[in-house]
């Protein structure tokens, strides 16, 4: 086993790590975009009031359609029905942002609405303006209280991530399942390729409990929840 | 010497919520300098009361001066009311101080940055202008060397005494105290009220909503008592306190007193 | 663009197939129903093991949980189909091999009860322990007191967060067609490859899909909130 690893995995490390990469970098942005479309969603639902059900139907479209259906829906549909992604790397990103985006809607709604009053009348009575209410006393409080989960919604994106294969984007679930076609020897690389996405996955659940722990005890925000 | 100009002038205030009316024409004046106590049971409107004056609660009918001007609404060039534009309202609001019961710190601010936010903010004064008055106004409310700590880290006592500095850097007309020591355990209320006393004593126009009937009777210029939404007793404390002429005032005091 | 849009919100094609794709949505329900079945059961006894007084049993299960809870469903997938079996041949010198919907079952059930060990330990942690002293003043046995005051609590408090997961197994079963399963979305690419109009298909199927798992979540929604009047969750 061991040797089938030395023969079969090491010297095929680099395609591994360069589909990490891809991995990384479709997360990344989709993570990105995620957060914009996502703060976009939560404000429009809080505070705009005639489309406001455009802002639930679009959140509840994107956490009720399984992704594995979004991914292939972005990937064939909208390119004939909005002209959009024209790549495949673009409708993997898309097809992650879109999901990730209504888990994060509800995110900070969840967190703004947490909020006791008292924090926005505190505001308020010395004469701040909503505008800088919003920026200054609720946005900082969200980001933080709600960090645990933002950063677990980044392990939901990666989990995701591992299906953009599918449509041919060369991610590292891509490249293992192409040398496991070419070497049918799928023990030692599939159980390398799991174990680099645990890892990935553990430390960054790792470093999500560090934060929320230090926030806790820095800020009391304990109680914010 | 205190002036007799009134900074606060309440005219027929009233407020609803839905069918539920809670304040039903109340009327008064306070003085500049002077500190009016609002005592009465819990649901009998004081904490609305204070709201209105500053706009955190939209009165349903009636009339707030401060200094002379409304707050709210303006009067149009051909003598109707209008509503003020938010702008307005919010320039208003930093004229009035507020205390609040549950402090309301920013918790993701240090103490200072608690206190320096307004004055930077919405007064727009430069950084080192406002940690300097900032500073001043901590040594005030003795927490100085507190001024790096984060909210969650002091007591209640002291984070209701940053809430007064946070709220005395504004430099306002008034300040308004909306139960300050309620949510306090016991042997903390002193530092608050010790607090109280000495704004009172340098001439800060105050309104105080509290259940403290010592600090009340000893502090304070004149005594409002509200029953229903209505003023049912209103006089110098010694008078309001030792011969309330309302049966309702006077079992209220005998019922806290004991 | 009218157009497309037109032609990608008309399902008349996916009702023509509707008797096939039907089929395939069934496919789905069994390997939901076999991956809970098999979830629950794994979650009960890791939820309970991690709260084992010997360190060993604890260490051991919170490792489990964590292993799953980590590991992406679709690579456990691939792993359990394609990996699973050339060990277990290689331990047991026979030609073994999964069916894809073992596969699928066993997969799913292994990665969500990582998820759900967590809610069966918060939801026992979360019957305070003065029940279990009155229980104990009373004489009962430590199993009784499990059956009985902490088993009953547990379970109302754990029911909506389990629900939630419930529907997050339902939505990844719709990758089992990537190993062959002949669910709802296999069906969908076969017949988009016979048909090579992908737009209404795909959408129908999100729609299917989207609307199954809103009634589904209103109806958790409604329950939950039912339980809680009750004060039971």
């Amino acid at each position: 086993m061991l040797d089938n690893f030395n023969h079969l995995v090491l010297p095929n490390i680099n395609l591994l790590l360069r589909g990490l990469s891809v991995t990384a970098y479709v997360c990344f942005f989709a993570f990105l975009l995620a957060i914009a479309l996502g703060s976009v969603a939560c404000l429009v639902r809080l505070y705009v009031p005639f489309i406001r059900v455009v802002a639930i139907g679009y959140i509840e479209f994107c956490r009720a359609t399984p992704i594995f259906v979004q991914l292939l829906w972005v990937n064939y549909v909208w390119p004939e029905l909005f002209g959009f992604p024209k790549t495949v790397v673009g409708a993997g990103i898309i097809a992650l942002a879109l999901q990730s985006s209504g888990y994060l809607a509800e995110t900070f709604r969840s967190g703004i609405e947490g909020l006791s009053k008292g924090q926005r009348d505190a505001g308020l009575a010395v004469g701040m303006t909503n505008l800088q209410i919003m920026r200054r006393i609720v946005m900082p409080q969200v980001v933080l209280v709600m960090a645990p989960s933002i950063v677990n919604q980044m392990t939901v994106v990666i989990k995701s991530s591992t299906l953009v294969s599918v449509i041919a984007i060369p991610d590292l679930m891509y490249e293992a399942l192409k040398l496991v076609n070419t070497w049918f020897e799928p023990i030692e690389i599939l159980t390398s390729t799991a174990l680099m996405y645990i890892v990935a996955i553990f430390l960054i659940s790792i470093l999500a409990k560090r934060v929320s722990d230090h926030f806790r005890s820095k800020f009391g925000l304990a109680g914010l929840v | 010497m205190k002036r007799m100009a009134a900074i606060v002038r309440v005219v027929e205030l009233r407020k609803s919520f839905g069918p539920l009316e809670v304040l039903r024409g109340i009327t008064f004046d306070v003085r500049e300098g002077s500190v009016l106590t609002i005592i009465g049971a819990s649901g009998s409107g004081k904490s609305t009361l204070l709201r209105c004056l500053n706009y955190l609660e939209q009165p349903t009918s009636g009339e707030v001066y401060l200094d002379g001007k409304p707050i709210g609404f303006r009067i149009e060039a051909d003598g109707r009311r209008a509503p003020d534009t938010a702008a307005n309202i919010s320039r208003m609001r930093a004229e009035l101080g507020m205390v609040f019961q549950q402090f309301n710190l920013w918790p993701h601010m240090t103490v200072l940055e608690n206190v320096i936010e307004a004055p930077i903010r919405v007064k727009r004064l430069a950084r080192k202008e406002a940690v300097d008055l900032g500073r001043r106004f901590l040594s005030k409310v003795n927490l100085l060397d507190k001024e790096n700590e984060y909210p969650a880290r002091l007591s209640g006592g002291q984070q209701q005494r940053v809430a007064i500095a946070r709220a005395l850097a504004m430099q306002p007309k008034v300040m308004l105290f909306d139960e300050a020591t309620s949510a306090l355990d016991p042997e903390l209320t002193g530092e608050v009220l010790e607090v109280m006393r000495a704004l009172a004593k340098e001439g800060t126009t105050m309104l105080v909503v509290t259940h403290e009937m010592g600090f009340a009777r000893e502090v304070s210029d004149r005594a409002i008592f509200l029953h229903n939404g209505q003023i049912e007793e209103d006089g110098p404390p010694a008078r309001v306190f030792s011969a309330p002429t309302s049966e309702r005032c006077r079992q209220f005091l005998s019922k806290v007193l004991h | 663009m009218l157009g497309s849009l037109r032609e990608s919100l008309d399902l008349t094609l996916f009702w023509e197939y509707r008797a096939i794709l039907l089929r395939g949505l069934l496919e789905n329900v069994y390997i939901f129903l076999g991956g809970a079945m098999l979830a629950m059961i794994l979650a009960f006894a890791i939820g309970v093991a991690r709260l084992s007084r010997r360190w060993t049993v604890r260490v051991l299960s919170t490792g489990y949980a964590e292993l799953f809870r980590n590991t992406p469903e679709y690579v456990l997938l691939i792993w359990v189909y394609y990996v699973l079996p050339v060990i277990f041949s290689r331990l047991l010198a026979t030609r073994f091999n999964f069916s894809p919907y073992a596969a699928a079952i066993l997969a799913l059930g292994a990665s969500y009860s990582g998820f759900m060990s967590e809610t069966v330990r918060a939801g026992i942690l979360s019957v305070p322990r003065e029940h279990t002293e009155a229980a104990m003043s009373l004489g009962m046995s430590k199993w009784m007191i499990m059956r009985r005051i902490i088993a009953p609590q547990a379970i109302r408090r754990m029911l909506p967060e389990a629900l939630n997961q419930f529907v997050s197994l339902f939505k990844a079963t719709t990758f089992v067609s990537l190993i062959a399963v002949e669910d709802l979305m296999y069906k969908v690419s076969m017949i988009t490859v016979h048909e090579m109009r992908p737009l209404p298909l795909y959408t129908g199927a999100a729609l299917v899909y989207c609307a199954i798992i809103v009634a589904a979540a209103q109806l958790i929604q409604h329950l939950s909130d039912r339980w809680r009047r009750r004060g039971w969750a």
